[in-house]
């Protein structure tokens, strides 16, 4: 499904004068199957952003369309039929959602959200596909699935968590700051996971703080600031234009490749880490041969 | 959400009721209510609204958002009035409306009107104190004013110590259910359909994640407090000190005129009948 956003404008007390917007005239264009990042500093309207996708904040001003759901229309009634189909197309993972779990066991968790939008499915289908989702976030069915969510480690809950999303198979996925408060080693494993559920046309968003998590793996970026999309475009592109974002740090290659401009040298090449590296190393073996 | 938590919400501002001793304005709102609750005649009613009056004009919160914290208790005094003007059985002179069992009399209405007055002074001279008095001088005043009890060996400290970590988490726990309620909405989590049963069935998916997060933050929070050598009130010395100061006077002499009004009033007007 294919998002689109123009002059989004938001404000969470829209009576205040001189008025405040968490949302200032955002457009923007996310096409089906892209992995994307939304990054910014915090209040910087991120998460605002998002939960419009699944018409949990109400368009106040401009136009937004999700797939086939017009999320601007006026007319109440239209608008309120749509929801649920949406919000089961468009799943919202929030920030530490381990702590949205609820049910006495993981499979009842699981199964929430899928009873809640697909009431008609018999114990068979449920079960089949609790059983798919725990195995796409890496989970054991078997192993997990009568145990109390309470009792499982937190990387384990908000697999669960996350499994108990993409339980109706959404068509968008979106993650606000899915990795934050976990180890380097279990950052990088939930975002493997997260591009193992990649299919060609699941689109996938993320939001982050992090400069470096969103150049490795979003194939387009946003960058937000005070409410407002002040970039937005592929690594390379956010990257390459020498501009500082305020209250984020570049990504630690960028800071080198600016350094290395700096003496003169043009490396020309793709930021993400390892690619980087072997460009670097090519570069001072030519150095030195020469 | 948040919004609709007006009652008991601080207003800021410099005035002659913002500085005035919480502990004296708790004793005055404890024997306003008391006298509110007292009164029995309608001259009654107009001296002790005028102090409401003079609370509300000398407190500079604008008049609005004082009445504002009628909005949750509207429905209460809607159905008082209904139920008293219908079915209040006492003694009565003239028959208005008769049906069955069913009467409005006079004596019914008075009774009705006293009780719509009585709730809604209740409540806005409570929202006086909430919205003039911070929740920390408010459990300061508690505390200072519950003192005696320590006599008889009562926690005194340790209960404004709840009371005032409560009233600090309010808006955190107001923000973390709204959070919680997002994202079980987004798992098509329906809180708005259905009938009561339903409806009630539909609460659990907030209602555990909000406990299990209130019982983490519980041990967080004593964590932190150990790690600051916290121990009880023993030896605890205090930062802001509570003073009387001439305005407090001024507030009892006021009160005090009142209440003499109310008494003489009400006796005047029981040997009148
Ligand atoms: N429920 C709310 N009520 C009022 N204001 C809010 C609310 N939520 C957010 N805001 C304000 O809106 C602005 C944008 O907030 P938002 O949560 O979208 O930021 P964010 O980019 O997600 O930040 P973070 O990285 O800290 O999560 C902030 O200035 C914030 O203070
Ligand atoms: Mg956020």
């Amino acid at each position: 499904m294919r998002i689109i956003c123009k002059d989004l404008t938001y404000s969470y007390d829209p009576k205040k004068k001189p008025a405040v917007y968490a949302l200032n005239k955002v457009s923007l264009t996310i096409n089906e199957g892209e992995f994307f990042g939304i990054i910014g500093q915090t209040g910087s309207g991120k998460s605002t952003l998002i939960q419009h996708l699944n018409a949990l904040l109400p368009v106040q001003e401009g136009f937004l369309s999700v797939g086939e759901f017009d999320l601007s229309l006026k007319d109440k009634k239209k608008y309120k039929k749509q929801l649920k189909e949406l919000r089961s197309k468009v799943g919202m993972v929030f920030q530490y959602p381990e702590y949205q779990l609820f049910a006495e066991s993981v499979f009842d968790d699981v199964a929430f959200g899928l009873k809640n939008f697909f009431p008609n499915l018999n114990a068979n289908e449920v079960a089949q596909r609790v059983a798919n989702a725990l195995n796409a976030v890496g989970l054991n069915y078997y192993e997990v699935k009568d145990k109390s969510p309470f009792d499982l480690s937190g990387g384990q809950k908000r697999r669960v968590a996350i499994a108990g999303v993409l339980v109706t198979d959404p068509e968008v996925l979106v993650l606000d700051e899915p990795v934050a408060g976990l180890d380097p080693a279990g950052k990088k494993e939930l975002m493997a996971l997260l591009h193992s559920l990649e299919n060609g046309r699941r689109t996938i968003i993320i939001v982050s703080h992090d400069m470096d998590e969103v150049l490795e793996n979003c194939s387009r970026i946003a960058v937000m600031q005070q409410g407002e999309l002040v970039k937005i475009g592929t690594p390379e592109e956010v990257f390459n234009s020498n501009q500082s974002y305020a209250g984020l740090n570049l990504p630690v290659t960028v800071q080198v490749n600016n350094l290395l401009k700096e003496r003169g040298i043009n490396l020309n090449c793709n930021f993400k880490t390892e690619q980087f590296i072997c460009d670097l190393e090519r570069f001072f073996k030519k150095t030195t041969n020469n | 959400m948040a919004k609709s938590l007006s009652f008991g919400q601080y207003y800021q501002a410099k005035s002659f009721v913002h500085s005035m001793d919480p502990r004296v304005k708790l004793l005055l709102l404890i024997a306003y209510l008391v006298t509110v609750f007292v009164v029995s005649n309608f001259f009654g009613f107009a001296l002790i609204g005028a102090f409401l009056v003079l609370a509300i004009i000398f407190s500079r919160v604008p008049v609005f958002t004082v009445l504002k914290s009628m909005k949750g208790i509207l429905f209460l005094i809607i159905f008082t009035v209904i139920l008293n003007v219908f079915f209040y059985s006492g003694e009565y002179d003239r028959v208005f409306i008769e049906w069955g069992s069913v009467r409005v009399t006079d004596s019914s209405l008075i009774f009705a009107a006293f009780m719509a007055l009585r709730l809604s002074m209740l409540v806005l001279g409570s929202s006086i104190l909430t919205l003039t008095t911070t929740p920390v001088e408010l459990t300061d005043g508690i505390e200072s004013l519950l003192y005696p009890l320590k006599l008889i060996k009562f926690p005194v400290h340790e209960l404004a110590l709840i009371m005032s970590i409560a009233l600090r988490f309010i808006p955190t726990l107001s923000d973390e259910t709204q959070r919680i309620i997002n994202a079980q909405k987004a798992r098509g989590g329906d809180f708005e359909s259905g009938g009561l049963i339903a409806r009630a069935k539909a609460m659990i998916p907030i209602l555990i994640p909000l406990l299990v997060s209130s019982f983490r933050r519980a041990e967080e929070l004593g964590d932190a407090m150990d790690a600051r050598c916290y121990s009880g009130s023993k030896g605890r010395t205090r930062y802001k000190r509570l003073k009387l100061g001439y305005r407090d006077g001024v507030g009892f002499v006021v009160f005090a005129i009142v209440l003499a009004g109310v008494i003489y009033l009400n006796g005047a007007f029981v040997a009148l009948v």
